[in-house]
């Protein structure tokens, strides 16, 4: 699990790099979403990796019972959720394939062709399934207040920071928050090895 | 027992959804369905598309895709979005459209031929089983999925009312009942689609519907979904100071929607693309219809998009080297999917016939001409035609609206995914206005691109379960003729006509019962006879019992019937016993025919038989 963390966090890292390069300004968006999705695989991980099994079998709690009873939880469940959960940016974004290939040799407008498919596809899978909506609707820009008692995982406060909340100041970012969570569900337990990504597809004639 | 829920089910061509009603607290809301998302894979989505995959044994793992509530059963199919899905690069595999194939007048749908022209070596379906396969899978998916969601009612609760195109035939109508009995649904009350959205609007619209329409409107409800177009309509009279609805024609199966107008822009994209040296592979070509029926939608919502970049990726791992790139412009778009479905035709233009050629083949049988305007022309003639022929429709619907070639609607409640585009809405409004001397034709308010067939069904439910709030008056759409064959010599190369006897009328109400005096049968016990049947939704005048001289000019042949009579104490084996026809419609909107025995009250049921050929 520590390895999908860092793995991701790296790749988190590429993404928001690659948009502070002035030539592929134009697909800044896409690179956001991107950088966004990733995001999510890191929290997800470590989300993971901190609750380990209590998480899910919390999730998985009383109705699901029917699909625990006939397929057991193991160990790894966590590790397996995340890289189902990755697939699944994969399949629907291609985003493991965008992210694996070399970025180097293609012109902007290739890779703009390219970041075009994981945006449409990875927008429209984080919004099957996460409610994703700003932490606050005010433009960026704006004055707006912290209001006291907030949230500390709500705000990232930077700047002088003194006296007592509520705190007023520049809205530098709107943050996003997940409302709601619905992922698809495995059917089987995972066994000793990890879900595949992306299988190997092989055309028969 | 008093239902304490009401259950709407929309078993669609291309998707199927459920709504519940609460009598109780009077709501109303589409509920999930578990399903197949992909490979160990499962999750639930407000449609289940009404898609079967029939998979390899060795494709899969069995536990890879069992449904949590058929653990124990083996693997015959996956139904719904993976199956959808993963079939469409697997077409041998797929069934789709089993519901045309239900009213598919060549192909008998309990024989399995599907996935058709397949060659797969495991068993194949019949349209009836891929229909009950649908609805055992919504009855458990809905069930399962609400079980998650700590909310547990169960079938028997409920008041289920299932939904069909209005352009059903009685075979295809009864078949849908039967497969919803034997998919664990128990007997369901039969609704026409097109009357579910009007439902559904009256619904969302509150107390404002009174006031959108008046006595002396006609409503056509225009439905164009994603596969099939239906359109049926509704008059509106005043009955002592209500207003009281009735359905007043319903139209042909017309199997063109908008897949066809996606593809049609996919095969306009590929062209350019290929015209610029750029070829694509099938896989392509799926994303290429996937990606232009989203470009469509955006850019039908949107005016101000004067085109939409669309990329397709290819196969292979290498996103960056693989994706090939184009764009739908607004020209071509209009010209394909307003021009080409929806152009400004007169309204004596009608639909080109298909021509047939000599050794036909049965597959599903696609509009050949892809004009939805001329389609809308030939339904409001046909209309206009069913209205004429009976003195108290013809009243009802009033002098005007038949002034012109074809039945004029005076106001359009449209229905299905094709009309979130408001350009199209107004298109058909424009089309429409034009037929009427340039009186404007217009739109019933509070259009609802999504599931009010579903939630329109439920709310229909609600409305019999308790007795109140509003019934469109419909009965049987259709009148029903059984076959006399005239005794006269024979003359060689010369085929005696065949009589038809009216034995359902056009608008027979549900719950009603009629008995064909003066046309005695005799049926010999101990061997089945068999009967031509016969139907036609152009002949509102038609009263029971009546014999039209010439079935098969007049009329559409539907099915055989089939009796078979035991042999029965008091009548000698071979010897004809005396029979009337006895008509049923029942309360949940099935057709039922008996032969009666003249002399007393014993009864024996006829079958509806596919013609096979």
């Amino acid at each position: 699990m520590r390895i999908v963390s860092i793995l991701a966090a790296v790749v988190l890292v590429a993404l928001t790099a690659l948009a502070l390069v002035p030539e592929v300004s134009a697909y800044h968006w896409e690179l956001s979403v991107a950088a966004v999705a990733v995001a999510v695989v890191v929290l997800l991980a470590l989300l993971a990796s901190r609750s380990g099994t209590v998480e899910t079998s919390a999730q998985a709690a009383a109705p699901a019972a029917a699909e625990s009873a006939a397929f057991p939880e193991v160990a790894n469940r966590a590790d397996a959720e995340v890289v189902s959960f990755l697939a699944t940016f994969q399949e629907r974004g291609r985003l493991v394939d965008f992210l694996m290939d070399d970025i180097t040799p293609y012109a902007d407008a290739q890779v703009g062709a390219a970041a075009r498919v994981v945006h449409e596809g990875c927008k429209a899978a984080l919004a099957e399934h996460f409610g994703i909506r700003p932490v606050r609707d005010e433009r960026e820009g704006a004055r707006v207040e912290v209001p006291a008692g907030f949230a500390a995982d709500d705000y990232r406060l930077t700047g002088a920071i003194s006296g007592e909340a509520p705190f007023t100041g520049t809205l530098v970012h709107r943050g996003w928050r997940a409302e709601w969570v619905k992922l698809p569900r495995a059917l089987k337990a995972a066994d000793d090895r990890l879900p595949t990504i992306a299988p190997a597809e092989v055309d028969l004639k | 027992m008093t239902p304490k829920y009401s259950l709407g089910i929309d078993l669609g061509t291309s998707n199927s959804a459920v709504a519940l009603t609460d009598l109780e607290s009077d709501e109303t809301e589409v509920v999930d369905v578990t399903q197949i998302l992909g490979p160990n894979k499962i999750g639930e989505k407000p449609t289940l598309p009404s898609a079967l995959y029939i998979p390899h044994p060795d494709e899969f793992p069995r536990e890879a895709c069992a449904l949590p509530w058929a653990k124990d059963r083996d693997i015959e199919a996956v139904v719904g979005s993976f199956a959808r899905d993963h079939g469409a690069l697997v077409p041998d595999r797929l069934i789709t459209s089993a519901k045309s194939w239900l009213s598919n007048p060549h192909i008998d749908p309990r024989q399995p031929v599907l996935p058709w022209k397949s060659s797969i070596k495991e068993a194949k379906l019949s349209a009836f089983e891929c229909s009950r396969f649908y609805l055992e899978h919504l009855r458990e998916g809905i069930l399962y999925a609400e079980h998650r969601e700590g909310r547990d009612w169960q079938i028997p609760e409920c008041q289920v009312v299932l939904t069909v195109p209005a352009s059903f035939d009685e075979v295809a109508r009864t078949l849908t009942a039967e497969a919803a009995a034997a998919a664990g649904l128990g007997k369901v009350t039969l609704l026409e689609e097109p009357l579910a959205a009007f439902y559904a609007w009256t619904a969302q619209a509150g107390r404002e519907w009174r006031s959108q329409v008046r006595p002396g409107d006609i409503v056509l409800v225009c439905d164009v979904g994603g596969g099939t177009a239906d359109f049926s309509l509704i008059a509106v009279a005043d009955r002592e100071g209500d207003l009281e609805l009735e359905r007043i024609s319903v139209g042909e199966h017309i199997l063109l929607g908008g897949d066809n107008m996606d593809l049609a822009l996919a095969y306009t994209l590929q062209a350019a693309l290929e015209a610029e040296g750029k070829s694509i592979d099938h896989w392509q070509f799926l994303a290429l219809v996937h990606a232009a029926s989203k470009a469509k939608v955006t850019m039908l919502e949107d005016g101000a998009i004067a085109e939409a970049p669309i990329a397709l990726p290819s196969r292979g791992s290498s996103l960056l080297a693989g994706t090939v790139s184009t764009k739908l412009d607004r020209a071509t778009l209009e010209q394909v999917v307003l021009e080409g479905f929806f152009p400004l035709t007169a309204a004596s233009d009608l639909p080109k016939e298909a021509r047939r050629s000599g050794l036909q083949e049965f597959g599903l049988p696609y509009a050949a001409d892809p004009v939805v305007s001329k389609h809308l022309a030939r339904f409001l003639h046909r209309s206009l035609g069913n209205v004429q022929a009976s003195e108290a429709l013809s009243r009802l619907v009033g002098d005007k609206a038949q002034s012109a070639e074809l039945l004029m609607p005076t106001a359009v409640l449209f229905n299905g995914g094709v009309f979130r585009a408001e350009p199209i809405r107004r298109r058909i409004l424009d089309l429409l206005t034009s037929w009427n001397e340039e009186h404007p034709v217009r739109e019933l308010e509070g259009f609802q691109p999504d599931l009010a067939v579903a939630k329109g069904a439920s709310l229909y439910g609600r409305n019999r379960a308790t007795g109140k709030g509003l019934r469109i008056k419909a009965g049987a759409a259709r009148s029903y003729y059984i076959g006399l064959e005239t005794s006269m010599p024979a003359v060689p190369g010369f085929k005696p006509r065949v009589k038809a006897l009216c034995v359902v009328p056009q608008g027979m109400e549900e719950g009603s019962d009629l008995l064909i005096e003066g046309q005695e049968f005799g049926l010999i016990t101990g061997q089945p006879t068999d009967f031509r049947f016969f139907s036609s939704e152009v002949r509102s005048g038609d009263t029971a019992g009546q014999i039209l001289p010439d079935a098969e000019s007049a009329l559409e042949e539907t099915s055989l019937l089939e009796v078979d009579l035991p042999s029965l104490d008091g009548f000698p084996p071979g010897e004809a016993v005396p029979v009337q026809i006895n008509a049923t419609v029942t309360e949940l909107g099935t057709l039922e025919l008996w032969m009666k025995h003249t002399k007393s009250d014993r009864r024996w049921k006829v079958e509806f038989r596919v013609r096979t050929e």
